[in-house]
Protein backbone atom coordinates (compact mmCIF):
# COMPACT_ATOMS: atom_id res chain seq x y z
CA UNK A 1 0.00 0.00 0.00
CA UNK A 2 1.39 3.40 -0.88
CA UNK A 3 1.43 6.01 1.83
CA UNK A 4 1.11 9.78 0.69
CA UNK A 5 4.24 11.26 0.88
CA UNK A 6 5.28 13.51 4.07
CA UNK A 7 4.55 17.13 1.73
CA UNK A 8 1.57 15.37 0.92
CA UNK A 9 0.91 15.02 5.06
CA UNK A 10 2.27 18.77 5.07
CA UNK A 11 -0.55 20.45 3.15
CA UNK A 12 -3.25 18.68 4.79
CA UNK A 13 -2.58 20.25 7.80
CA UNK A 14 -2.14 24.16 5.74
CA UNK A 15 -4.40 23.15 2.77
CA UNK A 16 -6.89 20.31 3.10
CA UNK A 17 -8.66 21.66 -0.08
CA UNK A 18 -5.46 21.04 -2.00
CA UNK A 19 -5.11 17.18 -1.15
CA UNK A 20 -6.92 14.43 -3.50
CA UNK A 21 -9.01 12.83 -1.79
CA UNK A 22 -8.40 9.35 -2.47
CA UNK A 23 -5.43 10.90 -0.56
CA UNK A 24 -7.47 12.45 2.37
CA UNK A 25 -9.19 8.85 2.49
CA UNK A 26 -6.28 7.02 2.65
CA UNK A 27 -4.93 9.20 5.39
CA UNK A 28 -8.16 9.15 7.24
CA UNK A 29 -8.06 5.20 7.81
CA UNK A 30 -4.58 4.89 8.26
CA UNK A 31 -2.74 3.99 11.07
CA UNK A 32 0.70 4.55 9.43
CA UNK A 33 -0.42 8.46 8.28
CA UNK A 34 -2.68 9.47 11.01
CA UNK A 35 0.08 9.73 13.71
CA UNK A 36 2.27 11.09 11.13
CA UNK A 37 0.19 13.94 10.08
CA UNK A 38 -0.43 14.52 14.37
CA UNK A 39 3.76 14.74 13.76
CA UNK A 40 3.35 16.98 11.17
CA UNK A 41 0.51 19.15 12.50
CA UNK A 42 2.89 19.46 16.12
CA UNK A 43 5.97 20.24 14.82
CA UNK A 44 4.34 22.77 11.92
CA UNK A 45 2.96 24.59 15.41
CA UNK A 46 6.25 24.55 17.04
CA UNK A 47 8.18 26.00 13.89
CA UNK A 48 5.34 28.43 13.91
CA UNK A 49 5.73 29.49 17.22
CA UNK A 50 9.54 29.79 17.58
CA UNK A 51 9.69 31.98 14.64
CA UNK A 52 7.00 34.13 16.18
CA UNK A 53 8.06 37.37 17.09
CA UNK A 54 5.98 40.59 19.19
CA UNK A 55 5.55 43.32 16.35
CA UNK A 56 3.46 46.14 17.06
CA UNK A 57 4.13 48.79 14.85
CA UNK A 58 3.27 52.20 14.45
CA UNK A 59 2.49 52.66 11.04
CA UNK A 60 1.75 56.62 11.12
CA UNK A 61 6.02 56.68 12.72
CA UNK A 62 6.93 54.14 9.92
CA UNK A 63 5.02 56.40 6.96
CA UNK A 64 6.56 59.46 8.40
CA UNK A 65 10.22 58.47 8.46
CA UNK A 66 9.87 56.87 5.18
CA UNK A 67 8.61 59.74 3.75
CA UNK A 68 11.17 62.22 5.60
CA UNK A 69 14.14 60.04 4.45
CA UNK A 70 15.59 61.39 1.84
CA UNK A 71 16.06 58.08 -0.44
CA UNK A 72 12.30 57.73 0.15
CA UNK A 73 10.78 61.18 -1.07
CA UNK A 74 13.16 60.97 -4.45
CA UNK A 75 10.83 60.31 -7.27
CA UNK A 76 11.03 57.06 -8.45
CA UNK A 77 14.01 57.59 -10.10
CA UNK A 78 12.77 54.88 -13.67
CA UNK A 79 10.83 52.76 -14.93
CA UNK A 80 11.43 49.24 -13.90
CA UNK A 81 11.91 46.39 -16.58
CA UNK A 82 9.87 43.66 -15.59
CA UNK A 83 11.55 41.13 -15.13
CA UNK A 84 11.56 37.71 -17.86
CA UNK A 85 9.63 34.94 -17.07
CA UNK A 86 6.78 34.27 -14.83
CA UNK A 87 8.30 35.05 -11.57
CA UNK A 88 6.30 38.29 -11.66
CA UNK A 89 7.81 38.56 -7.89
CA UNK A 90 11.12 38.49 -8.67
CA UNK A 91 12.52 41.94 -9.72
CA UNK A 92 13.28 43.37 -6.46
CA UNK A 93 14.60 40.11 -5.23
CA UNK A 94 17.35 39.78 -7.02
CA UNK A 95 18.78 43.29 -6.51
CA UNK A 96 20.62 42.96 -2.95
CA UNK A 97 22.27 39.67 -4.74
CA UNK A 98 22.97 41.60 -7.70
CA UNK A 99 24.26 44.95 -5.95
CA UNK A 100 26.78 42.29 -4.31
CA UNK A 101 27.66 40.99 -7.39
CA UNK A 102 28.50 44.28 -8.33
CA UNK A 103 30.81 44.77 -6.04
CA UNK A 104 32.43 41.99 -6.65
CA UNK A 105 32.58 42.66 -10.24
CA UNK A 106 34.27 45.41 -9.30
CA UNK A 107 36.97 44.13 -6.62
CA UNK A 108 37.57 40.72 -8.04
CA UNK A 109 37.57 42.24 -11.72
CA UNK A 110 40.00 44.52 -10.38
CA UNK A 111 42.30 42.31 -9.53
CA UNK A 112 42.68 42.80 -6.03
CA UNK A 113 40.82 39.39 -4.88
CA UNK A 114 42.90 36.27 -4.69
CA UNK A 115 46.02 35.75 -7.27
CA UNK A 116 44.71 32.32 -8.41
CA UNK A 117 41.50 33.97 -9.69
CA UNK A 118 41.12 33.73 -13.42
CA UNK A 119 40.81 37.27 -14.53
CA UNK A 120 44.07 38.80 -13.13
CA UNK A 121 46.12 36.98 -16.15
CA UNK A 122 45.28 39.94 -18.58
CA UNK A 123 46.98 43.10 -18.94
CA UNK A 124 43.98 45.67 -18.94
CA UNK A 125 44.26 48.51 -20.75
CA UNK A 126 40.49 48.74 -21.57
CA UNK A 127 37.20 46.84 -20.64
CA UNK A 128 35.02 44.56 -22.42
CA UNK A 129 32.37 42.91 -20.83
CA UNK A 130 32.59 39.09 -21.40
CA UNK A 131 28.88 37.60 -21.31
CA UNK A 132 28.67 34.60 -18.93
CA UNK A 133 26.24 33.09 -17.07
CA UNK A 134 25.64 32.60 -13.16
CA UNK A 135 26.58 29.00 -14.32
CA UNK A 136 29.70 30.01 -15.81
CA UNK A 137 30.77 31.70 -12.87
CA UNK A 138 30.78 29.36 -10.70
CA UNK A 139 32.18 26.90 -13.22
CA UNK A 140 35.17 29.00 -14.09
CA UNK A 141 38.41 26.95 -13.48
CA UNK A 142 40.48 27.49 -10.88
CA UNK A 143 43.90 27.71 -12.19
CA UNK A 144 45.19 25.70 -9.29
CA UNK A 145 44.30 22.59 -10.99
CA UNK A 146 46.91 23.79 -14.11
CA UNK A 147 49.82 24.31 -12.03
CA UNK A 148 51.37 25.69 -8.86
CA UNK A 149 49.42 28.98 -8.03
CA UNK A 150 51.66 30.93 -4.82
CA UNK A 151 50.88 34.33 -3.53
CA UNK A 152 53.21 36.31 -3.42
CA UNK A 153 51.45 39.18 -1.51
CA UNK A 154 47.90 39.62 -0.05
CA UNK A 155 45.99 42.76 -0.32
CA UNK A 156 44.60 42.65 3.55
CA UNK A 157 41.64 44.76 2.04
CA UNK A 158 40.40 46.53 5.31
CA UNK A 159 38.03 49.21 6.19
CA UNK A 160 39.25 52.68 6.82
CA UNK A 161 38.22 55.71 8.59
CA UNK A 162 37.97 58.13 5.45
CA UNK A 163 39.07 58.70 2.21
CA UNK A 164 42.94 60.41 3.55
CA UNK A 165 43.36 56.95 5.51
CA UNK A 166 42.62 55.00 1.92
CA UNK A 167 44.93 57.46 0.02
CA UNK A 168 47.27 57.25 2.43
CA UNK A 169 47.46 53.28 2.81
CA UNK A 170 47.12 53.34 -0.95
CA UNK A 171 48.79 55.95 -2.77
CA UNK A 172 45.13 56.57 -4.28
CA UNK A 173 43.03 59.17 -4.43
CA UNK A 174 39.09 58.11 -3.79
CA UNK A 175 37.45 59.78 -6.47
CA UNK A 176 34.96 62.02 -4.91
CA UNK A 177 31.76 62.39 -6.36
CA UNK A 178 30.36 66.03 -7.01
CA UNK A 179 26.84 65.62 -6.10
CA UNK A 180 24.86 62.48 -4.99
CA UNK A 181 22.48 61.08 -6.62
CA UNK A 182 18.36 61.35 -5.42
CA UNK A 183 18.14 58.39 -2.87
CA UNK A 184 22.23 58.12 -1.34
CA UNK A 185 22.45 59.89 1.66
CA UNK A 186 25.19 59.47 4.46
CA UNK A 187 29.04 58.87 4.37
CA UNK A 188 30.09 56.41 2.87
CA UNK A 189 32.46 53.54 4.36
CA UNK A 190 36.03 53.37 2.49
CA UNK A 191 37.56 50.24 2.03
CA UNK A 192 41.24 49.67 0.86
CA UNK A 193 43.13 47.41 -0.41
CA UNK A 194 47.06 46.46 -1.38
CA UNK A 195 48.84 45.17 -4.01
CA UNK A 196 48.15 41.41 -5.01
CA UNK A 197 50.69 39.59 -6.52
CA UNK A 198 51.40 35.96 -7.49
CA UNK A 199 52.54 33.41 -9.39
CA UNK A 200 51.00 30.50 -11.63
CA UNK A 201 53.47 27.98 -12.75
CA UNK A 202 51.92 25.47 -15.46
CA UNK A 203 51.89 22.27 -15.33
CA UNK A 204 51.58 19.64 -18.05
CA UNK A 205 50.83 16.89 -15.15
CA UNK A 206 48.34 18.20 -13.44
CA UNK A 207 46.59 19.82 -16.15
CA UNK A 208 46.51 16.52 -17.80
CA UNK A 209 45.04 15.19 -13.95
CA UNK A 210 42.60 17.68 -13.77
CA UNK A 211 41.53 16.90 -17.83
CA UNK A 212 41.52 12.73 -16.75
CA UNK A 213 39.21 13.80 -13.75
CA UNK A 214 37.18 15.89 -16.33
CA UNK A 215 36.91 12.88 -18.27
CA UNK A 216 39.39 14.38 -21.00
CA UNK A 217 42.41 14.17 -23.03
CA UNK A 218 44.85 16.98 -22.19
CA UNK A 219 45.02 18.77 -25.78
CA UNK A 220 48.67 18.78 -26.71
CA UNK A 221 51.04 20.68 -24.90
CA UNK A 222 52.75 23.57 -26.84
CA UNK A 223 56.50 23.22 -26.47
CA UNK A 224 58.08 25.31 -23.61
CA UNK A 225 54.82 25.55 -22.16
CA UNK A 226 54.96 23.05 -19.27
CA UNK A 227 57.15 24.82 -16.53
CA UNK A 228 56.44 28.16 -17.86
CA UNK A 229 55.62 31.21 -15.23
CA UNK A 230 52.74 33.94 -15.03
CA UNK A 231 53.95 36.84 -12.51
CA UNK A 232 50.59 38.49 -11.54
CA UNK A 233 50.00 41.70 -9.86
CA UNK A 234 47.03 43.77 -9.64
CA UNK A 235 46.32 46.72 -7.16
CA UNK A 236 46.02 48.82 -4.56
CA UNK A 237 42.96 49.54 -5.01
CA UNK A 238 40.13 51.61 -3.22
CA UNK A 239 36.51 52.16 -2.60
CA UNK A 240 33.70 54.41 -1.17
CA UNK A 241 30.28 52.22 -0.04
CA UNK A 242 27.36 53.87 0.78
CA UNK A 243 24.73 51.40 1.89
CA UNK A 244 21.08 51.16 3.32
CA UNK A 245 20.44 50.66 7.09
CA UNK A 246 20.45 47.07 6.31
CA UNK A 247 23.63 46.97 4.19
CA UNK A 248 22.79 46.51 0.84
CA UNK A 249 25.62 49.20 -1.28
CA UNK A 250 23.45 51.77 -2.87
CA UNK A 251 26.12 53.61 -4.44
CA UNK A 252 29.89 51.99 -5.04
CA UNK A 253 32.78 53.97 -5.75
CA UNK A 254 36.09 51.88 -6.29
CA UNK A 255 39.08 53.23 -8.33
CA UNK A 256 42.18 50.22 -8.67
CA UNK A 257 45.48 50.07 -10.57
CA UNK A 258 44.68 47.30 -12.99
CA UNK A 259 45.81 43.80 -13.09
CA UNK A 260 49.26 43.03 -15.14
CA UNK A 261 50.74 39.97 -16.22
CA UNK A 262 54.27 38.80 -17.09
CA UNK A 263 55.26 35.85 -18.68
CA UNK A 264 58.64 34.02 -18.49
CA UNK A 265 60.57 30.79 -19.46
CA UNK A 266 60.47 31.98 -23.07
CA UNK A 267 56.45 31.46 -24.33
CA UNK A 268 54.64 34.27 -24.97
CA UNK A 269 51.71 35.86 -23.14
CA UNK A 270 49.25 35.05 -25.78
CA UNK A 271 50.01 31.21 -26.38
CA UNK A 272 49.64 30.70 -21.80
CA UNK A 273 46.03 32.80 -22.48
CA UNK A 274 45.41 30.50 -25.39
CA UNK A 275 46.03 27.10 -24.61
CA UNK A 276 44.83 28.01 -21.02
CA UNK A 277 41.13 28.76 -22.88
CA UNK A 278 41.93 25.36 -24.90
CA UNK A 279 41.61 23.36 -21.86
CA UNK A 280 38.57 21.29 -20.59
CA UNK A 281 36.40 22.65 -18.31
CA UNK A 282 36.58 26.11 -19.76
CA UNK A 283 32.49 26.60 -21.51
CA UNK A 284 33.01 26.74 -25.55
CA UNK A 285 30.91 30.23 -25.79
CA UNK A 286 32.79 31.68 -23.00
CA UNK A 287 36.24 30.52 -24.75
CA UNK A 288 35.23 31.73 -27.99
CA UNK A 289 34.41 35.64 -26.33
CA UNK A 290 37.81 35.13 -24.55
CA UNK A 291 39.43 34.53 -28.13
CA UNK A 292 38.09 37.31 -29.66
CA UNK A 293 39.39 39.71 -27.19
CA UNK A 294 42.62 41.56 -28.46
CA UNK A 295 45.66 39.70 -28.80
CA UNK A 296 48.18 41.44 -27.27
CA UNK A 297 46.17 41.00 -24.05
CA UNK A 298 44.92 44.52 -23.24
CA UNK A 299 41.68 43.60 -21.99
CA UNK A 300 40.72 42.63 -18.61
CA UNK A 301 37.27 40.71 -19.58
CA UNK A 302 34.20 41.15 -16.96
CA UNK A 303 32.27 37.96 -15.56
CA UNK A 304 28.95 39.83 -16.63
CA UNK A 305 26.19 37.23 -15.95
CA UNK A 306 24.35 37.39 -18.79
CA UNK A 307 20.82 36.38 -17.41
CA UNK A 308 20.93 39.63 -15.20
CA UNK A 309 22.73 42.18 -16.90
CA UNK A 310 22.59 43.78 -20.70
CA UNK A 311 26.16 45.91 -21.72
CA UNK A 312 26.56 49.15 -23.81
CA UNK A 313 29.01 51.63 -24.17
CA UNK A 314 29.07 55.33 -23.01
CA UNK A 315 31.26 57.81 -23.24
CA UNK A 316 32.78 59.68 -19.67
CA UNK A 317 34.89 62.37 -20.53
CA UNK A 318 36.56 61.50 -23.84
CA UNK A 319 37.41 57.29 -22.35
CA UNK A 320 35.40 54.70 -23.49
CA UNK A 321 33.10 52.86 -20.70
CA UNK A 322 31.26 49.92 -20.29
CA UNK A 323 28.11 50.33 -18.88
CA UNK A 324 26.42 47.27 -17.06
CA UNK A 325 22.33 47.38 -16.23
CA UNK A 326 20.65 44.64 -14.55
CA UNK A 327 17.76 43.38 -16.87
CA UNK A 328 14.99 44.11 -13.75
CA UNK A 329 16.56 47.39 -14.19
CA UNK A 330 17.11 47.86 -10.29
CA UNK A 331 20.86 48.08 -10.60
CA UNK A 332 23.67 49.00 -12.75
CA UNK A 333 27.32 49.81 -13.00
CA UNK A 334 29.81 51.63 -15.10
CA UNK A 335 33.44 50.54 -15.78
CA UNK A 336 36.73 52.15 -17.48
CA UNK A 337 39.81 52.08 -17.30
CA UNK A 338 42.74 55.28 -18.08
CA UNK A 339 45.82 54.68 -17.95
CA UNK A 340 46.16 51.68 -16.60
CA UNK A 341 44.05 52.41 -13.35
CA UNK A 342 40.56 51.18 -13.85
CA UNK A 343 37.46 53.33 -11.71
CA UNK A 344 34.21 51.53 -11.87
CA UNK A 345 30.85 53.49 -10.31
CA UNK A 346 27.82 51.20 -9.33
CA UNK A 347 24.75 50.81 -7.22
CA UNK A 348 20.91 50.61 -6.77
CA UNK A 349 20.73 53.37 -9.27
CA UNK A 350 19.27 53.74 -12.90
CA UNK A 351 22.62 54.01 -15.25
CA UNK A 352 21.90 57.50 -16.50
CA UNK A 353 22.49 58.53 -12.80
CA UNK A 354 26.09 56.71 -12.64
CA UNK A 355 27.08 58.18 -15.44
CA UNK A 356 25.94 61.18 -14.17
CA UNK A 357 28.27 60.38 -11.10
CA UNK A 358 30.79 59.46 -13.28
CA UNK A 359 31.45 62.45 -15.27
CA UNK A 360 31.24 64.49 -12.41
CA UNK A 361 34.23 62.62 -10.49
CA UNK A 362 36.79 64.64 -9.08
CA UNK B 1 16.44 64.82 -16.95
CA UNK B 2 12.46 64.93 -15.77
CA UNK B 3 11.22 62.25 -13.86
CA UNK B 4 8.26 60.61 -13.34
CA UNK B 5 6.48 60.83 -10.11
CA UNK B 6 6.29 58.34 -7.07
CA UNK B 7 3.56 56.07 -7.82
CA UNK B 8 -0.04 57.26 -6.61
CA UNK B 9 -0.72 54.52 -4.42
CA UNK B 10 2.10 54.12 -2.54
CA UNK B 11 0.93 55.40 0.47
CA UNK B 12 -2.58 53.11 0.73
CA UNK B 13 -0.40 49.98 0.21
CA UNK B 14 2.29 51.06 2.78
CA UNK B 15 -0.64 51.85 5.39
CA UNK B 16 -2.41 48.70 3.98
CA UNK B 17 0.57 46.14 4.07
CA UNK B 18 3.38 47.63 6.69
CA UNK B 19 2.30 45.70 9.76
CA UNK B 20 2.34 42.19 7.62
CA UNK B 21 5.77 43.47 6.27
CA UNK B 22 7.56 43.77 9.93
CA UNK B 23 5.88 40.83 10.72
CA UNK B 24 7.60 38.63 7.84
CA UNK B 25 10.80 40.18 8.33
CA UNK B 26 10.74 39.45 12.15
CA UNK B 27 10.15 36.31 11.60
CA UNK B 28 13.20 35.92 9.66
CA UNK B 29 15.40 38.07 11.88
CA UNK B 30 13.92 37.87 15.30
CA UNK B 31 14.60 41.85 15.51
CA UNK B 32 11.80 44.30 15.54
CA UNK B 33 13.78 47.11 14.56
CA UNK B 34 15.66 45.37 12.01
CA UNK B 35 12.50 44.14 10.38
CA UNK B 36 11.32 47.66 10.01
CA UNK B 37 14.56 48.73 8.72
CA UNK B 38 13.80 46.02 5.92
CA UNK B 39 10.16 46.82 5.25
CA UNK B 40 11.51 50.64 4.51
CA UNK B 41 13.85 49.02 1.96
CA UNK B 42 11.10 46.60 0.54
CA UNK B 43 8.89 49.35 0.27
CA UNK B 44 11.29 51.60 -1.11
CA UNK B 45 11.81 48.95 -4.03
CA UNK B 46 8.39 48.54 -4.44
CA UNK B 47 7.80 52.50 -4.85
CA UNK B 48 10.41 51.87 -7.86
CA UNK B 49 8.20 49.24 -9.12
CA UNK B 50 5.26 48.96 -11.74
CA UNK B 51 4.02 46.25 -9.61
CA UNK B 52 0.14 46.19 -9.49
CA UNK B 53 -1.10 47.40 -6.00
CA UNK B 54 -3.42 44.39 -6.55
CA UNK B 55 -0.50 42.07 -6.24
CA UNK B 56 1.23 43.88 -3.53
CA UNK B 57 0.57 42.03 -0.77
CA UNK B 58 2.05 38.64 -1.85
CA UNK B 59 4.85 40.76 -3.56
CA UNK B 60 6.35 42.30 -0.36
CA UNK B 61 6.00 39.34 1.43
CA UNK B 62 8.28 37.62 -1.01
CA UNK B 63 10.36 40.58 -0.77
CA UNK B 64 10.56 40.86 2.71
CA UNK B 65 11.49 37.24 3.11
CA UNK B 66 14.18 37.37 0.74
CA UNK B 67 15.98 41.02 1.99
CA UNK B 68 15.65 39.51 5.78
CA UNK B 69 17.57 36.27 4.56
CA UNK B 70 19.92 38.12 3.12
CA UNK B 71 20.25 40.39 6.29
CA UNK B 72 20.14 37.36 8.32
CA UNK B 73 23.07 35.13 6.38
CA UNK B 74 24.84 38.45 5.70
CA UNK B 75 26.20 38.35 9.35
CA UNK B 76 25.23 42.34 9.25
CA UNK B 77 22.54 41.53 12.34
CA UNK B 78 23.31 42.60 15.61
CA UNK B 79 24.94 40.08 17.78
CA UNK B 80 22.04 38.02 19.85
CA UNK B 81 23.27 39.94 23.10
CA UNK B 82 22.29 42.90 21.63
CA UNK B 83 19.12 41.91 20.47
CA UNK B 84 18.05 40.69 23.84
CA UNK B 85 18.46 43.82 25.64
CA UNK B 86 15.65 45.37 23.74
CA UNK B 87 13.25 42.43 22.28
CA UNK B 88 10.48 41.89 25.17
CA UNK B 89 9.00 38.54 27.02
CA UNK B 90 9.99 35.22 25.44
CA UNK B 91 6.79 33.95 25.49
CA UNK B 92 4.76 33.68 21.86
CA UNK B 93 2.08 35.98 22.54
CA UNK B 94 -0.01 34.47 19.93
CA UNK B 95 0.11 31.20 20.95
CA UNK B 96 -0.54 31.24 24.55
CA UNK B 97 0.38 27.38 25.28
CA UNK B 98 3.73 27.50 23.78
CA UNK B 99 6.82 29.21 25.71
CA UNK B 100 9.90 29.37 23.54
CA UNK B 101 12.87 30.68 25.51
CA UNK B 102 14.84 33.15 23.24
CA UNK B 103 17.99 30.95 23.31
CA UNK B 104 15.63 28.46 21.22
CA UNK B 105 14.33 30.92 19.02
CA UNK B 106 17.83 32.10 18.96
CA UNK B 107 18.82 28.62 17.91
CA UNK B 108 16.48 28.54 15.41
CA UNK B 109 17.31 31.58 13.38
CA UNK B 110 21.11 30.16 13.72
CA UNK B 111 19.69 27.09 11.75
CA UNK B 112 17.56 28.98 9.62
CA UNK B 113 20.41 30.99 8.28
CA UNK B 114 21.82 27.53 7.29
CA UNK B 115 19.54 26.26 5.65
CA UNK B 116 19.74 26.43 1.53
CA UNK B 117 17.76 29.91 0.49
CA UNK B 118 15.26 28.55 -1.05
CA UNK B 119 14.00 25.97 1.75
CA UNK B 120 14.42 28.95 3.97
CA UNK B 121 12.72 31.14 1.71
CA UNK B 122 9.42 28.68 1.63
CA UNK B 123 8.96 27.44 5.10
CA UNK B 124 8.96 32.01 5.71
CA UNK B 125 6.58 32.62 3.21
CA UNK B 126 4.42 29.31 4.18
CA UNK B 127 4.28 30.67 8.06
CA UNK B 128 3.85 33.93 6.55
CA UNK B 129 0.41 32.75 4.97
CA UNK B 130 1.33 32.54 1.53
CA UNK B 131 -0.75 29.57 -0.41
CA UNK B 132 1.13 26.26 -1.71
CA UNK B 133 0.43 27.58 -5.03
CA UNK B 134 1.76 31.10 -4.07
CA UNK B 135 4.82 29.74 -2.71
CA UNK B 136 5.34 27.38 -5.72
CA UNK B 137 5.10 30.53 -7.70
CA UNK B 138 7.63 32.69 -6.05
CA UNK B 139 10.07 30.33 -6.03
CA UNK B 140 10.06 28.46 -8.53
CA UNK B 141 9.25 25.46 -7.40
CA UNK B 142 6.65 22.64 -8.58
CA UNK B 143 3.78 23.06 -6.51
CA UNK B 144 3.74 19.26 -5.43
CA UNK B 145 7.10 20.02 -3.75
CA UNK B 146 6.09 22.96 -1.69
CA UNK B 147 4.97 20.59 1.05
CA UNK B 148 8.07 18.59 0.64
CA UNK B 149 10.09 21.54 1.11
CA UNK B 150 8.66 23.28 3.85
CA UNK B 151 8.44 20.10 6.17
CA UNK B 152 11.95 19.55 5.94
CA UNK B 153 13.05 22.95 6.83
CA UNK B 154 10.53 22.52 9.73
CA UNK B 155 12.08 18.97 10.67
CA UNK B 156 15.92 20.65 10.70
CA UNK B 157 14.61 23.63 12.96
CA UNK B 158 12.80 21.12 15.59
CA UNK B 159 16.48 19.62 16.04
CA UNK B 160 17.82 22.55 16.96
CA UNK B 161 14.64 23.11 19.21
CA UNK B 162 15.17 19.85 20.56
CA UNK B 163 19.06 20.07 21.06
CA UNK B 164 18.22 23.57 22.90
CA UNK B 165 14.86 22.37 24.94
CA UNK B 166 14.55 23.69 28.31
CA UNK B 167 15.73 20.34 30.71
CA UNK B 168 12.75 20.54 32.54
Amino acid sequence: MRHPSEGVLRRLVDEPSGVTADDRAHIASCSTCLPALDTARAEARLVGAALATSTTVDTDAAWARFTTSDTATAPAPRPVIAAPGRGRWRPALRRPVVAALSAVVLVAGAGVAAANDWLPIFRTEQVDPVEVSTGDLVALPDLSAYGDVEVLQAPDPVQVADADAARERTGLDVPEVAALPDGVTGNPSYQAAGVVSGTFTFSADKAARAAAADGQALPPVPAGLDGTSLRLQAGPGVAAVWSQPTGVPTLVVARVVAPTVDASGGVDFETVRDYILSLPGVPDALSDQLRDLSKDGGTLPLPVPAALVTTSTADVDGVAATVLTSRNGLFAGVVWVEDGVMTGVAGSLSAEELLSVARGLR
Amino acid sequence: MSRPDVRTDLEQVFRSHYARVVAVAARVLGSRDQAEDVAQEVFLSFGRSTVPAGEAGGWLTVAATHTALNLLRSGRRRTAREEAADDGPSVVPDVADLVVTREERSAVRAALARLPHRQAAALVLRHSGLSYAEVATALELSPGSVGTTVRRAESVLLKELNRHASPE
